[in-house]
């Protein structure tokens, strides 16, 4: 269970969360909505320890994290793909996914764990000797959702996996972001400006507007809405 | 060939060597924290300055040697801590640390000549002694100089295996493309800084003692010198890559004391910064510096 209560998160004069509160339950999918700027990131960032909280609870099973570095939360199971395809660029491939495993809760040896992800993404082994700066953005994002998955994390966020990517292959990554949830049964929540992408997956959605909840609930009731017009008009 | 450009030239290669373990430990600062640290030079001193003072205590040399690394490692951390992280965290991303680093070893110089005092020590010959050679097809080579050369270049090869091949050069390497990204994969970040500053003087350390085994004597000012000399070597192979500091070693070595032997000994030193000003104008990423490998 991840829950966050009354958190706030300032860049010095800069508001970007104001007492937004969450559960999120494992074994289903939450996601963050909003257009560019509402928070998303920063709710994001807030949980794994590299935003600037004011005010609030970031709890893990209940432990309230707020106090702990980046690294220490890494370790009790947070995983964060950032947004802008964060990777180290200049490290092939398998550089990428083993210090991800390195780092990471190594429930399965190295072997096993790659062999799982060339498995579900074959072109990965393709190009595991090739920079990951120079895979396509597809591929990027595949390498991306396979360095958090790899590190066994049980609190999984992922900020705009369908950024800037081909209908296509947004198919393709969100076939498997689903299938992971379901598969592992952890906590994993997703920031997507693509609402109904992301709610049709969900099993809970929130929507933020310079940095406060505008509209919550299960995600089903928030892509219909009561008359079809209630997420829509949270954006405006 | 030669004898006396012989003789020069395997001087340079192993003080060049001793430039190249310089630049390596400048180089691991630089990975971790973009910092580096210029009380190095101090560190050496210290380091040279302690084995003479263990020593002359009765301590076997290795012992003397040992010990004074330990020290200069805890001091590595006590600057990481107290100069550079300070100077980073009030003025983020200014060059406060040149200062504090600078400034740092300006005071353990000032220290080291109140207590040791300023007159320059003799070191005590470790391995071989100056009057030790060997003759290799009529050329006469100083053992002390092959030791020296030997002990920098294990280093080295070792230093690199360690970057290279283990988990932990895997996550410096990591910390120095994208510090963010490491800590949210879980990487020590803190931990690891703090490590890169004791291995780096520890380095430098050893750079001290090899040094002062050439020169034979060591004083309070020596070392200042010589970590400007392994940060023109650093520069001239590339910021950042362990080749290019090999490379750039070796070259302000021998270059600097060819130009000793044949021109002047006080252009020595002044050859290696009409070096560094030349590689600035004409390849300022250095000889081995890489661009950015990056698609969009």
């Amino acid at each position: 269970m991840l829950e966050l209560r009354d958190l706030s998160v300032h860049y010095g004069a800069v508001r970007a969360l104001e007492g937004v509160s969450l559960q999120a339950a494992p074994g289903g999918i939450t996601a963050i909505l909003g257009a560019n700027g509402a928070g998303k990131s920063s709710l994001m960032r807030a949980i794994s320890g590299i935003a600037p909280v004011v005010a609030g609870q970031v709890l893990l099973d209940g432990q309230d994290i707020i106090a702990l570095p980046p690294p220490a939360r890494a370790r009790l199971g947070v995983a964060h793909a950032m947004e802008g395809r964060r990777l180290f660029r200049q490290l092939t491939v398998e550089d990428n996914l083993r210090l991800a495993w390195s780092f990471g809760a190594r429930r399965e040896k190295l072997a096993a764990s790659l062999a799982e992800v060339y498995a579900r993404f074959p072109i990965l082994e393709t190009k595991a000797r090739t920079a990951a700066g120079l895979l396509s953005g597809g591929q990027q994002q595949m390498l991306i959702l396979s360095c958090t998955t790899i590190r066994n994390p049980r609190f999984l966020l992922l900020d705009e996996p369908s950024l800037g990517l081909a209908p296509i292959i947004v198919q393709q990554i969100y076939g498997f972001i689903t299938d992971y949830a379901a598969k592992s049964g952890i906590v994993v929540i997703i920031a997507e400006q693509m609402a109904a992408l992301a709610l049709k997956v969900s099993r809970q959605g929130m929507v933020l507007r310079r940095g406060r909840v505008v509209l919550a609930g299960a995600g089903e009731e928030l892509l219909r809405g009561r008359d079809g017009t209630t997420l829509a008009a949270s954006y405006l | 060939m030669d004898d006396f450009f012989f003789s020069l030239l395997l001087a340079g290669i192993s003080v060049g060597a001793v430039y190249a373990l310089i630049a390596l430990g400048l180089n691991l600062t630089f990975w971790t924290t973009k910092t580096l640290n210029f009380g190095q030079g101090s560190l050496m001193m210290l380091c040279a300055m302690l084995t003479v003072i263990i020593f002359s205590q009765g301590l076997a040399i290795t012992l003397a040697v040992v010990g004074s690394l330990v020290v200069v490692a805890a001091l590595g951390m006590f600057i990481e801590r107290w100069t550079v992280r300070p100077a980073l965290k009030s003025s983020g991303g200014s060059m406060g640390w040149v200062v504090s680093t600078l400034g740092f070893g300006i005071f353990l110089q000032g220290m080291a000549a109140k207590y040791f005092g300023s007159q320059a020590v003799a070191f005590p010959d470790v391995v071989f002694t100056a009057q030790d050679f060997v003759t290799v097809f009529g050329q006469y080579i100083s053992l002390q100089y092959l030791v020296v050369l030997a002990v920098a270049v294990a280093l080295i090869l070792a230093f690199e295996l360690f970057i290279r091949r283990t988990v932990w050069g895997q996550a410096v390497h990591a910390v120095s493309l994208d510090p963010e990204l490491a800590l949210v994969q879980g990487i020590p970040v803190r931990r690891l800084i703090l490590g890169s500053f004791m291995l780096s003087s520890v380095l430098a350390g050893v750079a001290g003692v090899l040094i002062a085994q050439i020169g034979g004597t060591v004083d309070p000012a020596f070392g200042f010198d010589l970590v400007l000399l392994g940060f023109v070597a650093a520069v001239l192979g590339g910021m950042g890559s362990s080749l290019g500091a090999l490379a750039g070693g070796l070259l302000v070595g021998v270059i600097s004391k060819l130009v000793g032997g044949y021109v002047s000994t006080a252009a020595e030193h002044g050859i290696a910064f009409a070096l560094l000003m030349l590689a600035l104008a004409v390849r300022p990423q250095g000889l081995f510096g890489r661009p950015e490998v990056s698609k969009a």
